[in-house]
């Protein structure tokens, strides 16, 4: 399983185009994707509704994971838009 | 199939007229937008279900089959952090189809500088499950598209 832990930069959380841009590129990938604030239960990173619902705010962090062939690269991109300002 | 309604009266624009890339290119998910009536207004719920988020700007309303519709009271409105906005409901209700859940008025936002376009959007739906989409005007509470 890869991980990575990010704290969200943008100044609206993770919402409106980083929320967008965040679940558009983990529905790429053909394995499970999950994302989590730190110390919470994990919900489908490809999932609009459960990223909203998450409700990730400017500065908290988030935990990131996949398992597959290439879930590295993915989450390198994944955690580069949470962290973008 | 879910029929969603308008969150709010004015004229159905069509996704593809909002002044936001992220919902003209429907990157959020299919549905429509509403660019809605000058004066203070109630926004409704869309479905019927459980408000699973709500901000003052926007809300998202998740049924019991667990379709979730995204409402968005005017763009970048975010930034307004809560001002003119005023809560009816709260973050866990169970809300019927058509109940108030935010108190705003689109001409101060537009006043603000801001477009006060409402987008109604089907989360994690498929372009093609959201049809017969109103056209025209619409009331508060008014069939707005099906959600297959």
């Amino acid at each position: 399983m890869a991980e990575r832990t990010v704290s969200v930069a943008s100044e609206v959380g993770l919402h409106a185009r980083p929320a967008a841009t965040f679940v558009q590129t983990a529905a790429k990938a053909p394995f499970d994707v999950t994302i989590a604030k730190a110390g919470g239960a994990p919900v489908s990173a490809k999932s609009i509704l459960s990223v909203l619902a998450l409700d990730v705010r400017q500065g908290e962090s988030i935990v990131i994971s996949a398992e597959g062939e290439g879930a590295e690269e993915l989450l390198d991109e994944l955690a580069k838009i949470a962290s973008a300002p | 199939m879910t029929t969603v309604l308008a969150p709010v009266a004015g004229a159905v624009i069509g996704l593809a007229a909002v002044p936001d890339p992220v919902f003209s290119q429907a990157m959020v998910g299919p549905g429509t937008a509403i660019d809605p009536v000058r004066r203070p207004v109630e926004a409704v719920a869309p479905i019927s279900g459980t408000i699973v988020k709500l901000h003052p700007h926007a809300y998202v309303v998740v049924g019991d089959d667990g379709k979730g519709v995204l409402v968005h009271l005017g763009i970048d409105t975010v930034r307004l952090k809560g001002e003119g906005f005023r809560l009816l409901a709260a973050e866990g209700d169970r809300v019927r189809a058509g109940q108030p859940v935010v108190a705003w008025d689109p001409a101060a936002v537009e006043a603000g500088g801001r477009s006060p376009v409402c987008p109604v959007v089907a989360l994690d739906a498929p372009a093609d499950a959201v049809g017969k989409i109103a056209e025209g005007g619409v009331d508060a509470g008014d069939a707005l598209f099906e959600w297959s």
